[in-house]
């Protein structure tokens, strides 16, 4: 089941990264969106999770490691993060990696905090 | 439509390629996941290293679907490490989530240097071996 979440979460990566190429002047903030967009949805994954709203039957765990671990997890990404990161500082455009490194960092936790507490609340 | 069909074809192709790699990335990220509940450390630094093992190779479209994108990619998730980081503070560790934020960072991108370093180090092997003896 992870592995066939994994294969629409890896091709939809690359669809975003490439659609929004000529639209930003650096490639790397399509990983930035796709990233915070995972972020956000496992976040949210997990707090319908730890609420107890998915159940715990069989299929639940396994509509979990579908959509969770296979389709969110394969949709967002480290290295592309991480080699995007040490090329921008290679050209020694250090406001830039700072900013990549620590935006995403920061933003990410933002977002997967508010997905998380989204899917706690009782709302 | 003739004019589609060649684009079609393009994108079935890379999305063979791009799920051939993310399917054994994937499930490779979730058994290390379960077998040494690692929050994963590792698989981020070990996709980070090949990744940047990539980059310093020459580039090759297809290697880089399979491999890169799809293999590298799936196999790191920047999205559990974040929900990761969330979980541990919302647990009131703070100290812990800030060492594992700074751990992945730090490793991965020493990862990807190392990675790199590998990367050039091998092309320049093979062309020195490629010319000929004087």
């Amino acid at each position: 089941m992870v592995g066939l979440g994994a294969i629409p979460g890896a091709w939809l990566r690359l669809r975003v990264v490439n659609h929004f190429e000529p639209l930003l002047p650096r490639k790397h903030w399509g990983t930035f969106a796709v990233n915070l967009v995972a972020a956000f949805s496992l976040g949210l994954v997990l707090g319908l999770q730890r609420a107890g709203r998915c159940g715990s039957s069989d299929g639940a765990s396994v509509l979990i490691l579908l959509v969770g671990t296979g389709f969110f997890g394969s949709l967002s990404t480290f290295s592309t993060f991480a080699v995007e990161v040490l090329v921008t500082l290679r050209e020694r455009r250090w406001g830039e990696a700072v900013l990549l490194a620590a935006g995403s960092v920061i933003a990410a936790l933002l977002v997967a905090g508010a997905g998380y507490g989204l899917g706690m609340s009782d709302a | 439509m003739p004019e589609q069909s060649p684009s079609l074809r393009k994108e079935l192709e890379e999305l063979l390629w791009v799920g051939l790699g993310a399917v054994p990335g994937a499930l490779l990220r979730w058994q290390f996941g379960v077998l040494l509940q690692d929050r994963d450390v590792l698989v981020n630094v070990l996709g980070s290293l090949i990744l940047g093992l990539l980059l310093g190779l020459p580039y090759r479209p297809r290697v880089q679907l399979l491999i890169g994108i799809g293999f590298c990619g799936s196999l790191t998730t920047f999205s559990s490490w974040m929900v990761s980081s969330v979980d541990l503070i919302a647990s009131g560790l703070p100290l812990a989530a800030f060492g594992l934020i700074g751990l992945t960072l730090g490793l991965g991108l020493g990862g990807a240097a190392l990675g790199l370093w590998i990367g050039r180090s091998l092309c320049a092997l093979a062309i020195k071996r490629s010319e000929p003896p004087r």
